[in-house]
């Protein structure tokens, strides 16, 4: 259990970095999305979850954009693009964000991925199914209340090698190496 | 409370793809040998052509981002590694770098540390590329090459387990700068290797750059424009070949890169033989650095003083009540980060690979999220592939460079 005053640390979330970075209600991700697509951030460089359990709106998804020319050019045309970065809450029964895969197509297998991994749905994904896990497992394994090892793993008994029950009753104990001496 | 119930989705990887008399389902993968690991392309194909495809990809899923949340600060390099198998340092020195920022001691690094790094970044990426050229040379039925690839491969593979321990993981970085100093005769062994290099990029160039197979396989191939690559957020060598001189090294310098001479090799065919181009002349820019490096490398302590980060040399161990407590205190409990987030990008073989790293203050990450440049690359086959002959399409994903690894994680 985190202590509460890192709760509010991480609800103020410092970046160390210096994108400029915004944070926006679900129902304004898509267009704020598309006004940026539109304002020359033509490239998403990436979008991944995040789990706060402890927070109110639980998931936040984080997309990163890029400023890049969409025609052929130099490195110095190029110079030090821009990076823009959007942060998103979003909780309930069933989070649901809406996908900007019309926007980028790149969207497509990291939406797939975070639905996979946390559980958050897209709503006008076009093929919105698990990416990374067989397409029959539960459980989404990057929420933080998921077990390392997995459910099945964890509930299954682990060895008990304090009672030394894996040695049979009967079998003698195992003689010592004996040790030479020189005579 | 875990929430296990969840709806799914039916699988509809079939769905989608329908057969007739005129239209064959073909599932090529995941063993398939052209796939460069475990892919898998369901094909829809009337005759040779490729009418719709759907890369299925997560054969490789191995938890990496899950594992990272529960290791400590400086073990979680462990398995960041082998995200990218065939590039380790590069993605530690991303993961440093960003863990660096959080903890905001970039600025701290030592000189030669960073030299360092960005001496076996580079060598790793020649590294990475050979293994490419190779297996792509296989795919296009140029088998010589990957001979002389993999021996320049073996070359400085030799270099990197000589300064971190292992051929394939040497976990040379560290918080704050390097796991120890290079090892006594490394120089002269990069020497060595620095010399032979321009003549096995010589040989490499004889063997493919005119061979008319070469060129028959893979010119016109898989054409990429450059605004398909920047939508579908292609980066590293295919955005380059597509004419968009878009490289992290320039536009966000990190490590010291601002301070080397080389260029950003690019091309506007955006075809498969284009990115070949622009990786051959990548080897040759990364050879560039290695030389500036081993010229000006300086001599100095090889990570920053502080013993909250870094544990302190072994002999003073034995000596110092101090140094034997942060030593214990670092390996037992580990370092602590200041809670924050960020994203850093390095100029990875594969194009730009980043982490986002949160901190909640503890000891442990409390989220690794990748930017895996191969799946993104990857992911361009969906736009590439249709209309392209079946063949063609072990070009693209072949020219394309995926690394598994670091697509499923």
């Amino acid at each position: 259990m985190r202590r509460s005053d890192e709760d509010a640390r991480l609800s103020e979330q410092i970046h160390a970095d210096s994108i400029v970075t915004e944070r926006v209600t679900p129902d304004r991700l898509y267009s704020r999305l598309r006004e940026l697509r539109d304002a020359g951030f033509t490239m998403l460089l990436d979008l991944g979850g995040v789990d706060y359990p402890d927070r109110p709106d639980r998931f936040e998804v984080v997309y990163h954009l890029l400023k890049l020319p969409l025609a052929p050019a130099g490195v110095y045309e190029i110079a030090r693009p821009e990076r823009r970065r959007i942060l998103v809450a979003v909780g309930g029964e069933k989070p649901t964000l809406s996908s900007i895969v019309d926007l980028w197509p790149a969207a497509d297998w990291a939406e797939r991925e975070v639905y996979d991994l946390f559980g958050v749905h897209f709503q006008g994904h076009p093929d919105l199914r698990r990416i990374q896990m067989p397409d029959d497992w539960e459980g989404h394994p990057l929420r933080r209340d998921y077990p390392l090892r997995g459910p099945a793993r964890d509930a299954a008994p682990r060895p008990n090698f304090s009672l030394k029950g894996n040695v049979g009753a009967n079998v003698p104990a195992t003689p010592r190496t004996e040790v030479r001496t020189h005579e | 409370m875990s929430e296990r119930t969840t709806t799914l989705p039916p699988p509809r990887q079939l769905d989608v793809i329908e057969q007739d008399d005129e239209r064959m389902l073909v599932s090529m993968g995941p063993q398939h040998p052209s796939t460069h690991g475990v892919l898998q392309v369901l094909l829809e194909i009337s005759g040779e052509r490729i009418t719709k495809l759907v890369p299925e990809i997560g054969y490789l899923h191995t938890g990496i981002e899950k594992s990272a949340e529960n290791l400590f600060w400086n073990t979680a390099t462990t398995v960041i590694e082998r995200m990218d198998y065939l590039a380790p340092l590069s993605n530690s020195l991303c993961y440093f770098l960003a863990v660096e920022r959080l903890l905001g001691i970039t600025d701290r690094i030592p000189e030669r540390a960073q030299q360092i790094r960005v001496l076996l970044a580079e060598l790793t990426r020649i590294a990475s590329h050979c293994v490419w050229l190779g297996t792509h040379g296989i795919d296009v039925g140029a088998i010589s090459a990957f001979f002389y690839c993999f021996d320049l491969r073996e070359r400085i593979l030799d270099l990197s387990e000589a300064a971190g321990g292992a051929r394939m993981h040497p976990n040379y970085f560290r918080v704050g700068g390097l796991a120890s100093d290079l090892p006594v005769g490394f120089l002269d062994r990069l020497d060595a290797l620095l010399k032979f290099f321009p003549q096995r990029m010589r040989e490499l160039r004889d063997l493919l750059v005119e061979n008319p197979i070469f060129r028959d396989r893979t010119l016109g191939v898989s054409r990429l424009a450059a605004k398909d690559a920047v939508a579908w957020g292609v980066t590293g060598a295919p955005l380059r070949a597509s004419g968009v001189a878009y490289d992290v090294r320039k536009a966000f310098p990190y490590s010291g890169y601002e301070q080397y001479t080389f260029d950003v090799p690019t091309r506007t065919e955006g075809d498969a033989y284009a990115r070949f181009l622009v990786r051959l002349e990548e080897m040759d820019q990364s050879y560039r650095i290695c030389r500036q490096v081993r010229e000006r490398l300086v001599a100095g302590p090889i990570a920053i003083d502080d013993p909250k980060l870094v544990a302190p040399a072994k002999q003073t161990i034995a000596v110092s009540m101090e140094a034997l407590i942060h030593h214990f205190k670092l390996v037992s409990e580990g370092m602590r980060v200041p809670a924050g987030a960020v994203y850093q990008p390095v100029e990875g073989p594969r194009g730009e690979l980043g982490y986002y790293i949160v901190s909640d203050g503890g000891n442990r990450p409390y989220r690794v999220r990748t930017r895996p440049a191969s799946m993104y690359n990857l992911q361009v086959l969906k736009h590439l592939g249709v209309g392209e002959l079946i063949a063609d399409l072990v070009v693209a994903i072949g020219s394309l460079d995926p690394v598994f690894g670091e697509v499923d994680r």
